[in-house]
């Protein structure tokens, strides 16, 4: 079984030095005027092959020296194993948020003490408009979900919950599991959009506003109506944290493939995929949760 | 037994999460070729409803999860 590696290895060192002599070629004739358009199309097609014999190599190389081999099946728990810390027993994934908590803090704090006094009204740097616009922009997000009475208390919820699943997303390039592929993890945001709903919807109207707006125009309507729609209310934390959970654990299990199936061969897979998995996906998520809590608050307070 | 569950479950949920993305995308395209200044707001809806048909498929997919699992 190792001779086809060695084989590999050894026709890819042969490939990189031919591909590599032909893309160094076809990037002197640059020097000497603009490209035609085959000229770059073959530029391209060098550098491609290039970077395929690059990564045959280095597979081979790995797989020969570490004994790597890929399989097609992947261990995962449902559920993070559990650690005694202090006497009582802690899942990982809570321990690896508190740490992006503190982590977080610890950077926010810094940012306080150091960057902030340094801001000035008169002449604000570029950094001073940065956050200028990033605040703006929440806020006016908020605003135009919501209403105006709530830009005061949910615009730095909606900030520090975003930083937070971003924080915890960027945990996972460090090897670690995400906290948000923990299902408590998630029931606990959704838990706080509830309380959240609630808050807002008792604020607008006291309690007579908010069983109207329960139970409908019909008063009496309204005792079948307030029970059936505290149900429905009761079940937006159990959906905002099963889409939450099922995303980011779909998300890990797709990178732990890319690391386990492909054995030596996987180098430098990963580091691509992450770039959406652990990136963009986290981001689009994120986007979804905000707004979806959003629209829930909003449609208590109508 | 579990697996051909979790087979069944993930293939039933993920028929209906697919057509049900290829409707409100094609709807979205729809609207957004008729009035191109609406395109925004159109893709910011077209975001949270893809994200509520998606969730039901994943809802199959911790399920069979859970079933392979066990």
């Amino acid at each position: 079984m190792p001779v086809i590696h060695i084989v590999i290895a050894a026709v890819g060192a042969v490939l990189i030095a031919a591909t590599s002599v032909g893309f160094l070629l076809s990037r002197r004739k640059m020097e000497g005027g603009a490209l035609t358009g085959r000229q770059r199309k073959r530029k391209k097609l060098w550098l491609i092959g290039l970077l395929i014999s690059v990564w045959g190599t280095v597979g081979a190389l790995i797989t020969i020296f570490s004994g790597k081999k890929g399989r097609l099946a992947i261990e995962f728990e449902m559920f993070s194993p559990r650690v005694p810390v202090f006497g009582i027993t802690l899942a990982k994934t809570t321990l690896i948020g508190c740490g992006v908590l503190v982590f977080l803090a610890v950077l926010l704090l810094l940012f306080r003490f150091t960057a902030v006094p340094r801001f000035s009204e008169e002449d604000p740097g570029g950094l001073q408009n940065a956050m200028e616009a990033a605040v703006d922009a929440v806020d006016r997000f908020v605003e135009n979900t919501t209403s105006e009475m709530t830009v005061k208390g949910l615009s730095p919820y909606m900030i520090s919950v975003a930083l937070y699943i971003m924080g915890c997303a960027f945990s996972e390039m460090l090897g670690l599991r995400t906290p948000t592929s923990d299902l408590t993890f998630t029931l606990c945001l959704g838990l706080c959009t509830l309380a959240l709903i609630n808050i807002y919807g008792f604020k607008k109207g006291g309690v007579g506003g908010r069983i109207k707006n329960m139970g409908g125009p019909v008063p009496a309507m309204r005792v079948i109506m307030v029970p059936l729609k505290a149900v429905t209310d009761l079940a937006v934390p159990i959906s905002l944290a099963c889409r939450l959970f099922g995303n980011m654990l779909g998300g890990m299990l797709v990178m732990d493939l890319f690391k386990g199936v492909l054995g030596g061969y996987g180098a430098g897979l990963p580091a691509v995929a992450g770039i959406y998995f652990n990136l963009l996906h986290p981001m689009l998520q994120i986007y979804i949760f905000v707004s979806l809590s959003l629209t829930y608050i909003q449609e208590a307070m109508e | 037994m579990n697996f051909i569950a979790a087979a069944i479950i993930m293939g039933c949920t993920v028929f209906g999460v697919g057509f049900g993305i290829c409707f409100a995308t094609t709807k979205a395209v729809d609207a957004a070729s008729r009035q191109p200044e609406g395109a925004g707001k159109i893709q910011t809806l077209l975001l949270l409803g893809c994200a509520l048909a998606e969730s039901i498929g994943l809802y199959g997919f911790i399920v069979s999860l859970l079933l392979v699992n066990q």
